[in-house]
């Protein structure tokens, strides 16, 4: 499986759609110098801005190397030559899973890296009223991480059910807006601003809230922009559904791509 | 189960029912068995479109068969450890190609559990052995179908497998690299290896093969030794008679000579007749210059096969 980690790693080394991406980190040297257009509040707004991009990138990445790596194998015709060798089906989409993991993992922390560098840069030209927390940043940036892993997760589960990269792409992008929906439709459905509607809707809302994935708990910006204390028992738990959800997914992938004919 | 005694592979009944969309079905294996053993070069000899592709996907477990089993020796091919023992070449293969052909070769030796020593001397010997040494190092983007059908053998060769299976092996080559390639399975054949490859191209088989099977539509229609095959085609004899000079050529055991050739006259002689044939001769004291045999070769078996089992023929 390690095997197929760095070949999945390398491949995205040297994909041409990586570097594409990668320049538009080039942005973060503007933040210094765009954060000073607000008159107030110059270092919340850095920070508003670096994470911003940090998780525009990693949802770009999440979405492109999650929904086309398994498909491109497929229209290649790679999958005749590497599911033919002595490697399970599963420990090929595991090995897929992990190596696109550890890269979004690893871009984040680069990316990480350049966010507090640029808030560095601001909060000494502009000392903010309340110190920067820079730990509360770094978590930001880490749960992030997490949930473009998570989004990753279905992204392979969506490949391994579809021959086109129309599902894998569309349905993840589809995922991200819905999971980060979820929480607020769960808490309208439950408002007193609700009560007119008929229990069977609120029930059918209820239990989507179930199903499907919910990101909120994974956005620390409020935290990190305003040194607001972080919520460890909670953050804890969002740690533990992560995984139980991630690994849920990754089975019924494997399930599903093991019996996938390679015609 | 002695696997040293189980054939190299053995398919038992093997069907495969393609579903299209809207119960579009097309049949492409009806109940094939066969059997290839130890040490044996079988030819998988088949027109475009017979089965000989979806019978060796069913070999590498990359599709399912509808209905019956295979075995490469004596490991169910559902098992992913009867790849281990396998080297298996796709048709018109393709291999990532941001990797160049010593990193891919890499990729291919450490799933096969290969030590970092071996995998360093193996690839030096089959990069040099496929004439892909110069280009080992330059991605495989870069490469032109025949490099890239070369990486295909090499990295069956790799790991020095028992079985090797060979889906069109020589597809894509020019004159120089078929010669490479039947060179390998001779080689192969030397050191005791299993090799079953398809083609639609009897010669190939003609050269290499010590058994053939011929399918056709979905169905082994043959499956014989190629020598049997080589000596059941003898048809008769071209016999060579020298004529004395100015001397029209006779007519001899009422066979007349197709060809007069200035001192040399040619019969065609059917082999029922051979030995009246050459009692003439003898008795008129002709002077024989050469006999050759007239055999329908591989092609012709092949081709009289296809067309009586093709049904709108
Ligand atoms: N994926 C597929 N879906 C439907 N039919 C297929 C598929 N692959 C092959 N076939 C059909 O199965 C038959 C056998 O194909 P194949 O095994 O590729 O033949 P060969 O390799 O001998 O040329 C053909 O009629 C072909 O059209
Ligand atoms: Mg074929």
């Amino acid at each position: 499986m390690l095997n197929i980690v760095r070949v999945t790693l390398k491949g995205i080394f040297r994909d041409r759609v990586f570097h594409g991406i990668l320049a538009v980190a080039v942005v973060f040297l503007a933040i210094p110098s765009v954060s000073t257009l607000s008159m107030r509040q110059v270092t919340e707004l850095s920070i508003t801005l670096a994470l911003s991009l940090e998780s525009f990138i990693l949802l770009l990445l999440a979405v492109f190397l999650g929904g086309t790596s398994l498909w491109k194998d497929i229209e290649r015709r790679y999958t005749f030559s590497v599911l033919s060798l002595p490697i399970t089906r599963s420990r090929y989409l595991f090995g897929r899973f992990l190596g696109i993991a550890l890269f979004l993992i690893l871009t984040a922390a680069v990316l990480g890296a350049g966010a507090l560098v640029a808030v560095k840069v601001v909060s000494s030209g502009y000392p903010p009223d309340r110190p920067v927390a820079w730990g509360a940043i770094m978590a930001a940036v880490g749960f992030d991480a997490l949930k473009y892993v998570f989004l990753v997760a279905f992204a392979v589960l969506f490949s391994s059910l579809s021959t086109s990269f129309f599902l894998p792409v569309f349905g993840t992008i589809a995922i991200f807006l819905v999971g980060g929906a979820t929480q607020q439709v769960y808490d309208y459905v439950h408002s007193a601003a609700a009560r007119t509607m008929a229990p069977l809707v609120r029930q059918v809302a209820t239990l989507l809230y179930y199903l499907l994935p919910n990101f909120s708990s994974f956005d620390l910006k409020v935290n990190a922009i305003y040194a607001v204390p972080l919520d460890y028992h909670g953050l804890a738990l969002t740690v533990g559904y992560c995984v139980i959800y991630t690994s849920l997914l990754l089975v019924a992938a494997a399930a599903i791509f093991g019996r996938r004919e390679m015609k | 189960m002695n696997m040293d005694n189980s054939p190299a592979i053995a398919i038992e009944n093997l069907s495969k029912t393609y579903k299209g969309k809207k119960r579009a079905q097309v049949e492409a294996l009806k109940g094939m068995s066969l059997t290839v053993d130890q040490g044996e070069i079988f030819g998988f000899l088949g027109p475009n479109g017979a089965g000989k592709s979806t019978t060796i996907k069913c070999l590498v477990g990359l599709i399912q068969p509808t209905s019956g089993s295979a075995r490469i020796k004596g490991i169910p091919v559902t098992q992913v450890e009867s790849r281990r023992s396998m080297g298996y070449l796709p048709e018109n293969p393709a291999f990532y190609d941001y990797l160049s052909a010593e990193e891919y070769l890499t990729f291919v030796g450490r799933t096969y559990r290969m030590s970092a020593d071996q995998l360093t001397t193996r690839c030096r010997e089959v990069l040099r052995q496929l004439e892909l040494w110069d280009a080992r190092k330059r991605p495989m983007r870069g490469y032109s179908k025949g490099m890239v059908q070369r990486v295909g053998l090499a990295q069956t060769l790799i790991h020095d497998p028992d079985v090797y299976i060979l889906d069109e092996p020589m597809s894509g080559l020019d004159p120089i690299g078929r010669a490479l390639v039947k060179e390998i399975i001779i080689d192969l054949k030397r050191r005791g290896k299993s090799v079953f490859f398809s083609t639609h191209i009897t010669d190939d088989v003609e050269k290499v093969c010590d058994q053939v099977g011929v399918i056709v539509q979905g169905t082994l229609v043959a499956v014989d030794r190629v020598e049997t095959i080589l000596r059941s085609g003898v048809e008769g004899y071209q016999v060579h008679l020298r004529t004395p000079a100015g001397e029209p050529a006779a007519v001899i055991a009422g066979i007349t000579p197709d060809r007069s050739n200035g001192p040399l006259a040619e019969y065609a002689v059917p082999c029922a007749r051979f030995n009246a044939f050459m009692e003439a001769v003898n008795a008129a004291g002709a002077d024989v210059a050469l006999v050759e045999t007239k055999r329908r070769d591989l092609e012709d078996f092949f081709l009289s096969l296809v067309h009586d089992h093709s049904p709108h023929r």
